[in-house]
């Protein structure tokens, strides 16, 4: 086991910047997710850490030592592919024995591995069967199998679960945590899917056009986005645009809009506060604030979608429609084209400078 | 709808004249060869003495025999050269590969008549001179665009995603070739291998320029008999060589499907 | 896009470099050398033979110029390649096209297979056989002769139609191969389309169906055009003494006169004349392949 460490790496393929001085530590043990839109770049570093590619620039070090050119072979880690990429010409077992017996391992011995790791995906049965023999989720964890039984030091993962149904995928996502959390092993996994990096990583990077945008807990980044990007990525959020004035924003309509935490950006310069959905209150005019120096503001409903346990509603203001979702606690729904208050708490602001 | 039907029928119609225009010669020739009549002449009558006499035929054995051993040689080496050769065509990317893709056509595309001839000048002009040796250069030359192609062909079928698997498991260039690329291959490797065999076995002529007497292979024997004049025997050998050919062909269609199919 | 340029293939020429210096070495000695050695033979007056003079000489050309036999030759080759290559179109592009539109499944697989094996087979036998066909008492000549009321004389042998015969005979399958190719994928509504909008059968053949099919026919007719027209093989067999062409001086040069550097010259411009014709069709060639 050991940790990554990216320092400063770039990489062009002709014209094209796909990785551009991108820096992150990746902490022995734990679970990393990459997240970007597609053409971020995120793939390029997953693939350059494993080794299929090396870098322009910058240093890869793996549990301290430097890899940056030393080929994937020799790495010592571990690779489950977004189709897997099983031998189809070989059975389960022999696919995730492969690793061992390309090392020379006694037959014994892999078989022994080989049947430990298939019980830790809970495929114990099914050693003898071929690929094209198995589900999609039953192949995914084949490969999960074959990249662990190794013991490499690193587990990384290329969007592993795009090719499966949502309700698999939950599944996936629930064992995947498991086994990492047996094996302790650092894992660094690749996805687009904002909802996947929320629930189970430990930490997340966001990449965009080459470069990190944030990096950090889920947590933090949610409710500390850096940048509109990131505060858009990672869930949805409500972006307001104006000149900063100490602790906010005003808006061009003279409105202020007070930020507890982010930046720290001069006054007059431009910046934005973003707020999720989830954290304003709306109300029919009548309600009142919940605290004095609350952020208040008018707008009418322009739609209302009714989702079972919540309902989101737009809110036309100025210009700008704005998304609130409520929990539908059985307090009165509001209709369509009814005017609203909107008013929530400074500490649900951030205040982020301008790119 | 019914213009369509008739056109249809009128279709599969010529279809069986056109396979009855390419086989029925050699039907022919094949029936003849069992025809006691050393000139061809009907009525008909059966008589395998025209095979029988072939074992007679010492020069013609021998030419058998070559034909043979270097059509095996040439498969042999023509087809690890040829897979070789596929493969880095694959895997690598590198300045210069348009061209060595297209440098693989000239043997194909040029007459062999120039080829032939070229290759005789060449080899009398380097010491090679004729015989066997140098049908068998020109053998492996001639077959091996045939096994890259053929090759090639079911490399685009195989997943990237499973050398790189293998690699990230630790398997060095050597072990990933072995274990993972060739078990997916090897379809393709063995209709390279029949292509190869058929190639040198059916080649006129370049053996023709690059053959000696006492050196000569089985087609070039049959065209010196041929133009000597038309005898029951050469209908003999060419029935048996004309059936190997076919045989080695469907062999080769159950490994490899032509027509784009499957 | 950035994550596709990241899966390419390995890079670098040096590890490809063992994988692929024997096939490429051999092609070298085994033709591009030899090839360049026919050029440079072809400017000699004779080979440098222990004890042989020899020079420089423009003489092997000025030959091809001079003679009026060999350019009357080489036409006549180009002109036995254009008739060969023109009935392999009439008579291989119908088969092609009920074999793609006509024909399905099994039935398709097994009869694309019959008709490209006889292709597959010894080209120098397939010719023997026509010889067994076409000459007097010959099959064709008693088949005739027991069907029609008076005798006739079929000997097609030693002819020029015999030639054309055997020719069409040994190349109309690579006719049908590559129409076929490009005729299967031809997506049936284009066809469906023409005719809804009121075209005939006729019209969209010709203004749908054909157009489309170009590749394919260019494809063929180049690689039926070229071997025929340096073949001497099958002139020599099936056309006797009106079998003379290009290709068969080619030959004597090196089997009967020894003058090599003229057989070298001589093979030198047909080559010339196959590097246009194969230019020429390149771009095509490219696409449908």
């Amino acid at each position: 086991m050991a940790g990554v460490q990216v320092a400063n790496v770039s990489r062009s393929f002709g014209a094209h910047k796909a990785l551009d001085d991108v820096s992150i530590d990746f902490a022995d043990g734990g679970f990393y997710a990459l997240l970007g839109p597609s053409g971020s770049g995120k793939t390029t570093l997953l693939r350059q850490i494993a080794g299929f590619d090396f870098p322009d620039a910058g240093r890869i070090a793996i549990g301290g030592e430097s890899v940056e050119r030393v080929p994937v072979e020799k790495r010592r880690i571990g690779m489950v592919f977004q189709n897997y990429a099983l031998f189809p010409n070989m059975s389960v077992a022999d696919n995730v024995a492969f690793g061992l017996s390309v090392r020379g391992e006694a037959k014994a011995t892999i078989a022994a591995e080989v049947q430990r790791a298939l019980e830790l995906v809970q495929l114990g049965k099914l050693g003898g069967r071929r690929p094209h023999q198995l589900s999609g989720g039953q192949r995914q964890r084949v490969a999960l199998a074959r990249a662990i039984v190794t013991k490499p030091r690193v587990l990384l993962l290329d969007e592993p679960l795009g090719a499966l149904d949502k309700a698999l995928r939950v599944d996936m996502q629930i064992e995947l945590k498991r086994i990492q959390r047996e094996i302790g092993i650092t894992t660094i996994f690749v996805t687009h899917d904002q909802e996947e990096a929320l629930t189970m990583s430990d930490r997340i990077g966001i990449l965009r056009d080459g470069r990190l945008v944030q990096e950090g807990p889920p947590e933090e980044i949610y409710d500390r986005p850096q940048s509109e990007f990131a505060a858009t990525f990672l869930g949805d959020a409500n972006i307001f645009r104006g000149d900063a004035i100490g602790n906010g924003i005003r808006l061009q309509d003279g409105t202020t809009i007070n930020a507890a935490s982010g930046a720290s950006v001069p006054a007059g310069a431009k910046a934005s506060c973003a707020v999720r959905p989830e954290r304003i209150q709306i109300s029919t005019g009548a309600a009142k604030p919940d605290s004095a120096n609350a952020n208040t503001l008018k707008g009418q409903v322009s739609k209302r979608i009714f989702a079972g346990n919540n309902s989101t509603y737009f809110v036309d203001r100025d210009g700008q429609t704005l998304k609130v979702i409520v929990q539908n606690t059985g307090a009165e729904r509001l209709a369509e084209g009814e005017p609203v208050v909107l008013s929530w708490s400074p500490d649900s602001t951030v205040l982020i400078a301008a790119a | 709808m019914g213009t369509t039907r008739i056109l249809e029928w009128l279709g599969r119609f010529y279809i069986v004249l056109l396979l009855g225009f390419l086989y029925l010669p050699i039907i022919i020739m094949a029936a003849m060869s069992f025809n006691a009549s050393p000139f061809y002449q009907l009525p008909f009558e059966w008589t395998t003495d025209w095979y029988a006499s072939l074992w007679q035929n010492d020069q013609l054995i021998a030419a058998t025999w070559n034909s043979i051993e270097i059509a095996v040689i040439t498969t042999i080496i023509s087809t690890v050269l040829g897979a070789m050769a596929s493969l880095a065509l694959y895997r690598y990317e590198f300045r210069g590969k348009k061209v060595l893709q297209a440098l693989l056509f000239p043997p194909i595309a040029i007459p062999w008549l120039i080829t032939g001839t070229a290759m005789l000048i060449f080899f009398f002009g380097v010491g090679i001179g004729r015989g066997l040796i140098a049908i068998l250069l020109g053998h492996v030359a001639l077959a091996l665009p045939y096994v890259i192609v053929v090759v090639s062909a079911r490399l685009q079928t195989f997943a990237p995603e499973l050398e790189e698997a293998a690699r990230s498991l630790g398997a060095n260039q050597w072990q990933v070739t072995m274990r993972v690329t060739l078990p997916w291959i090897m379809p393709g490797v063995i209709a390279g291998g029949l292509f190869a065999f058929a190639v040198s076995f059916d080649q006129f002529v370049v053996s023709y320029f690059l053959s000696t007497p006492g050196q000569t292979t089985l087609p070039v024997e049959i065209y010196a008999a041929i133009r000597k004049g038309f005898t029951p025997e050469i209908n003999a050998v060419s029935t048996i060589i004309i059936v190997v050919s076919m045989a080695l062909m469907l062999l080769t269609a159950r490994f490899f499907k032509f027509g784009g199919e499957k | 896009m950035a994550d596709q340029l990241a899966t390419a293939s390995q890079r670098g020429l040096r590890p490809a470099l063992p994988l692929l210096l024997p096939a490429y070495l051999w092609l070298t000695v085994a033709i591009f050398l030899p090839l360049s050695a026919m050029v440079f033979f072809s400017f000699m007056t004779d080979l440098p033979l222990a004890g042989k003079e020899w020079a420089f000489t423009l003489g092997n050309y000025a030959a091809f110029f001079s003679q009026s036999l060999y350019s009357t030759l080489l036409f006549a080759s180009l002109r036995l390649g254009l008739e060969v290559t023109l009935w392999c179109v009439v008579i291989g592009y119908p088969a092609a096209y009920v074999l793609a539109k006509v024909l399905k499944g099994r039935s398709r697989e097994a009869i694309f297979l019959l008709v490209i094996l006889p292709f597959w087979s010894n080209g120098l036998v397939r010719i023997f056989s026509w010889a067994m066909v076409l000459r007097e008492g010959g099959i064709l000549d008693t088949a005739l002769n027991a069907v029609l009321p008076f005798k006739i004389n079929i000997d097609l042998m030693y002819s020029y139609p015999a030639v054309i015969i055997g020719l069409v005979h040994s190349y109309v399958p690579y006719m049908v191969l590559t129409c076929y190719l490009t005729l299967q994928a031809i997506d049936d509504s284009l066809i469906e389309a023409g005719r809804s909008l009121g075209a005939s059968r006729r019209q969209v053949l010709w203004r749908v169906i054909i157009p489309l099919s170009m590749p394919g026919l260019i494809a063929g007719s180049a690689l039926i055009f070229v071997p025929v027209v340096g073949s001497f093989m099958e002139p020599r067999i099936l056309g006797g003494r009106t079998g003379t062409f290009y290709g068969t001086v080619i030959e004597d040069q090196f089997v009967a006169v020894f003058n090599w550097p003229l057989g070298a010259a001589l093979s030198f411009i047909l080559l010339a004349v196959v590097l246009i014709i194969l230019a020429l069709a390149a771009p095509v060639l490219r696409r449908a392949g």
